[in-house]
């Protein structure tokens, strides 16, 4: 805790480290909250003299002091609802400060008659506030909680468009453009004209048609959130604009999803160490995000631990389906395995043409030799 | 009739007496910051939009805070007091004074606020036991 010339101590048998804590004050989305109340509590332990605390103690009286605040909130809003009123008043306060104050008794609290205006509560706190120093929190606090800005649902009325059909409301959101659903059509009409022996490729190739619009839809909702949110995680992560439901469709074994632009750091890493497919510059393809899960099966088969050890610490693809590519890829792998020598010397030789980072050059190079050897074997 | 008079005159002054600590309360910023104040009581269901009953309630909080931690604060001063007329060395050394979980405990069972703690944790039941009969507890667990 930074909190200017205060230390913290910690007791070994301070039972700091795990608690049962309940929803209201100790869940996840009050630490902000809890972290600012230990703050203030801190700052005004120091003025009444203390030098330092135990981290258990200062959590337990800023947790006592936050419940406070709730108390008097929730007695001031019963006494308002009693009255018929909605919004609290400083009558319905001061009856919480009594209600609180009354194990500990303040002045004239026995008296039947009084009147909440002339309440000991409030000449103690006005006799406090003369009596104590000044003493300001130590930071900016900023309004919180911030308020997330709705997404818009894609609507026909915030489109402006006139929904087709008196029988839509226009609050729903908005049809796809018609191209996409109708050049789809033609293809299954296609299938189902021609595939009446053929029947399990169709329903094969329909069932991998799903899987890469799934993964197409997924991708691009990642995309479109790390646009809209403008995340640091995800900076250099750009989708490019195409319309998806404009590509032909896909099919067994190739997967061509809208490209993602990677720092140039992991491009290079990732264009190296995919066999398959190249892309010049930063455009890598889903094939190519996935790679390390390739490459984790295939270093499963080959044993090599420099690879995977790279795999595990640099490569951070942007949607895992591990289990789907690998079913997918096992039609593929018996074949990348009997070219995989083949392929990896065709890396080395490819990487001849690359001028730019001879160091990442030479790496890989020994990472290839290393990955050879041990196939070999 | 006179009684009645007096105490309106009373109450009126009550009343300015209240107004005017409320504006008072705007010149004095509480150390417990209002934004924080203002979730809590969202939190509770309270809702005002007048920013003085805010700070009251922000005043109250730092107050009572206050007046714990001054407890706190004398029960350590005792117990360093009782220490004292053991050794010297100790006074030199103390002068730090560091809330403890015991001190909070004792000063918040005055304010109704009940925090008990445990005196020790005992990982297994062997523990706290001298080696030689450990050994032998521990070969009768495993003969059972």
């Amino acid at each position: 805790m930074n909190n200017g010339c205060l230390e913290n101590r910690k007791k070994e048998h301070d039972n700091s480290q795990k608690r049962p804590k309940s929803y209201k004050f100790g869940s996840k989305s009050d630490d902000f909250a809890l972290a600012i109340a230990k703050v203030a509590v801190a700052q005004l332990c120091e003025s009444v003299g203390f030098q330092g605390f135990h981290l258990s103690a200062l959590e337990t009286l800023s947790d006592i002091s936050v419940r406070y605040i709730y108390s008097i909130g929730k007695t001031a809003n019963l006494s308002a609802n009693l009255a018929g009123r909605v919004e609290g008043n400083v009558f319905d306060i001061i009856h919480g400060l009594e209600d609180l104050g009354s194990n500990l008794g303040f002045s004239g609290a026995s008296d039947v008659d009084r009147c909440v205006v002339s309440s000991g509560v409030v000449k103690d706190i006005t006799h406090f506030v003369g009596v104590s120093d000044f003493i300001p929190f130590a930071y900016d606090v900023p309004g919180f909680p911030v308020v997330k800005e709705s997404t818009k649902t894609g609507s026909f009325w915030e489109k402006g468009e006139d929904p087709p059909g008196e029988h839509i409301p226009s609050w729903l959101p908005a049809f796809p453009d018609p191209e996409t659903y109708a050049t789809r059509l033609s293809v299954e009409n296609e299938t189902m004209g021609v595939s009446n022996g053929k029947k399990t490729e169709s329903e094969l190739e329909r069932v991998e048609r799903n899987m890469d619009r799934s993964l197409l839809n997924l991708q691009l909702r990642f995309a479109h959130n790390e646009n809209k949110g403008g995340s640091s995680h995800g900076s250099g992560y750009v989708a490019t604009e195409s319309n998806p439901y404009f590509a032909a469709p896909l099919h067994v074994g190739e997967k061509e999803v809208s490209s993602v632009v990677l720092p140039t750091k992991l491009s290079n890493e990732v264009a190296l160490r995919n066999p398959v497919h190249v892309d010049v510059g930063n455009h890598v393809s889903v094939l190519e995000t996935f790679a390390p899960a390739i490459e984790a099966m295939k270093s499963g088969l080959c044993d090599s631990d420099n690879v995977k050890k790279k795999l595990l610490y640099d490569q951070r693809p942007t949607v895992r389906f591990k289990i789907g590519i690998g079913k997918k890829s096992l039609g593929t792998m018996s074949d990348l395995n009997s070219q995989n020598e083949e392929d990896l010397l065709k890396i080395a030789s490819w990487f001849g043409n690359d001028n730019e980072k001879d160091d990442k050059k030479r790496r890989v190079e020994k990472i290839l030799k290393e990955s050879v050897e041990s196939s070999k074997e | 009739m006179n009684h009645n008079r007096q105490s309106n005159d009373g109450k009126h002054d009550d009343d300015s007496a209240l107004s005017d600590f409320l504006a008072s309360l705007m010149d004095y910023t509480p150390t417990i910051p209002d934004e924080l104040v203002e979730h809590y009581l969202a939190k509770s269901g309270f809702q005002c939009p007048d920013v003085r009953l805010i700070r009251l309630v922000a005043v109250a909080t730092q107050k009572f805070v206050a007046e714990v931690a001054n407890d706190a604060l004398q029960h350590c001063k005792a117990r360093q007091a009782a220490v004292v007329k053991d050794k010297r060395e100790k006074q030199q050394k103390d002068k730090r004074l560091i809330l403890t979980m015991d001190d909070l405990s004792k000063s918040l069972l005055e304010y109704g606020v009940n925090v008990k703690q445990q005196e020790y944790f005992a990982d297994s039941p062997l523990t706290g036991i001298d080696p030689a009969t450990r050994d032998e507890v521990r070969i009768m667990l495993l003969l059972c």
